[in-house]
């Protein structure tokens, strides 16, 4: 029974909402209005069950005193604050926010801002003319990023000035962005597109089985 | 001597990078601004609507990279307020939420704008996709209260706005993939036209939808955020941004030159 019902909810719900899209009947219309705000209802429950997952796993881990364990307490502790003080008065408490643009957001962007440095780091060092198509790739995105920055028409007016080509750069790297970068994309685009649609299928009809865990 | 640059320390590596970063910050720089023709194609589109409009923006960027779409953000509801358009703010992350109030409070105490007359904050609800196929059947069935907790039905500037019908752009900032989920289920099901203003690593990835016109218009970056505010003659952070991004840029254009001049004189002594 554990298997049979979620397999044949999931089996009605997906041919009703294949069938509610080729039908502009009212009655079909309002079949999807209403499967719409029953997804909107069961959507916070997944959010329920993320914090309970996060939970048990930080708490097994400081049970067991795994690895690295006493940053599970900052886990607890960032939850037991902010929920404490954002749940009853609501995100506009000053303290709530006090922490959110102190807390969260500078160390947030620090995270991402050490890309910069380990980019730069790392393009030196691969970005290296070994072969014909590592060349390719070089100059490609050097290419792109000349014209990502508008110094980098400046730079090509100045020291390619005797080509026929005014802001160079930029219209170079619009060309690659629209013609070889679209049609891969297209290409990638259109594969997980087939890929997501045969998946469904083997969902909706009970061949792909391993959501039910 | 060749050897020691081609594995040059990444410590010296980062001490260059982070002087690139630095020195525009403290010392301002006036380097070129350029508008791309995609930012060019989104400021026209929102230009062209008459005052009394409404466009909606998803704020669906978290804290770690709004250094590069809020400046976007700024931009765009500062343009629409000038013009008289209305804004709805809303997101498909948790984490933007706060953010996005900030900055909307801000450029709404700048340009005198009236929270529920002007501009709202509708704020988030968990979801995604079902909030985007939600707010398309009716967005009070979606968010009963703004941010604030105010029933829609009270708030002046929702009285005529059921659903995408009456919103003329929807402008997705975005740091994820939720572009494609907005084209997805508000373009292709409702007919919402959407733009997008998203990070530079994301720019790649949204040329298909240009080019079918699924996107009216994009921003990338700090370079379509300062483009913008070139065009609405307001220069602010993208303009910094770029400032900051140009000097990394030609650090790293450098340091690669320089490592394949060192490696080629290498193969030829080697030979």
């Amino acid at each position: 029974m554990t298997q049979q019902i979620p397999l044949a909810l999931c089996f009605l719900f997906g041919i009703v909402m294949i069938l509610t899209e080729f039908s502009p009947h009212s009655f079909s219309q309002k079949l999807y209005e209403e499967i719409v705000n029953w997804g909107l209802i069961i959507s916070p429950f997944a959010l329920v069950l993320a914090v309970a997952t996060l939970i048990q796993t930080h708490w097994a881990r400081i049970r067991h005193r795994a690895e690295h364990w006493q940053y599970s307490l900052f886990v607890f502790a960032g939850i037991l604050i902010m929920a404490s003080l954002g749940i009853p008065t609501g995100p506009k408490n000053p303290a709530f926010e006090w922490f959110f643009n102190n807390v969260q957001v500078p160390m947030d962007a620090t995270m991402f801002s050490l890309l910069a440095f380990f980019i730069a780091s790392a393009a030196f060092r691969a970005f290296r003319a070994r072969t014909f198509e590592a060349t390719l790739l070089l100059i490609t995105a050097l290419i792109v990023m000349m014209g990502n920055v508008p110094i980098g028409n400046s730079i090509w007016n100045t020291l390619l000035s005797w080509t026929p080509w005014v802001d160079g750069a930029s219209t170079a790297r619009q060309w690659i962005l629209d013609n070889p970068n679209l049609s891969a994309r297209r290409g990638i685009i259109l594969g997980v597109s087939l890929g997501v649609i045969s998946q469904a299928i083997r969902i909706i009809l009970g061949i792909e089985r391993s959501y039910l865990g | 001597m060749l050897q020691k640059l081609m594995n040059l320390n990444r410590h010296v590596i980062f001490i260059f990078v982070a002087l690139a970063v630095l020195i525009p910050t403290l010392i301002p720089m006036n380097l070129p601004i350029t508008v791309p023709e995609q930012t060019q194609k989104l400021y026209d589109y929102i230009d062209a609507l008459p005052p009394g409009s409404t466009i909606m923006i998803a704020f669906d960027y978290g804290a770690s990279s709004f250094a590069e779409l809020e400046p976007m953000a700024e931009a765009v509801m500062k343009h629409c307020l000038d013009k008289g358009i209305r804004v709805i703010g809303v997101t498909l992350m948790f984490d933007a939420v706060t953010l996005a109030d900030k900055l909307m409070e801000k450029v709404a105490k700048e340009k005198g704008a009236q929270y529920g007359e002007d501009y709202i904050l509708l704020g988030y609800r968990p979801g995604g996709t079902q909030v985007i196929l939600g707010m398309g059947n009716e967005i009070a069935r979606v968010f009963e209260n703004d941010y604030m907790g105010k029933p829609l039905d009270e708030i002046p500037m929702m009285q005529n706005i059921k659903n995408y019908e009456q919103i003329e752009l929807l402008l997705d900032l975005a740091s994820e993939s939720t572009v494609k989920q907005w084209v997805t289920y508000a373009n292709v099901k409702y007919n919402l036209q959407i733009a997008a203003g998203v990070t530079g690593v994301l720019v790649s990835d949204m040329f298909p939808y240009l080019q079918t016109g699924q996107l009216v218009g994009l921003m990338s970056g700090f370079l379509g955020a300062s483009g913008y505010e070139k065009l609405i003659n307001a220069p602010g952070k993208g303009k910094a941004g770029i400032n900051t991004a140009s000097l990394v840029h030609l650090l790293i254009i450098g340091l690669v030159v320089i490592g394949n001049i060192a490696f080629f004189v290498q193969r030829l002594r080697e030979k």
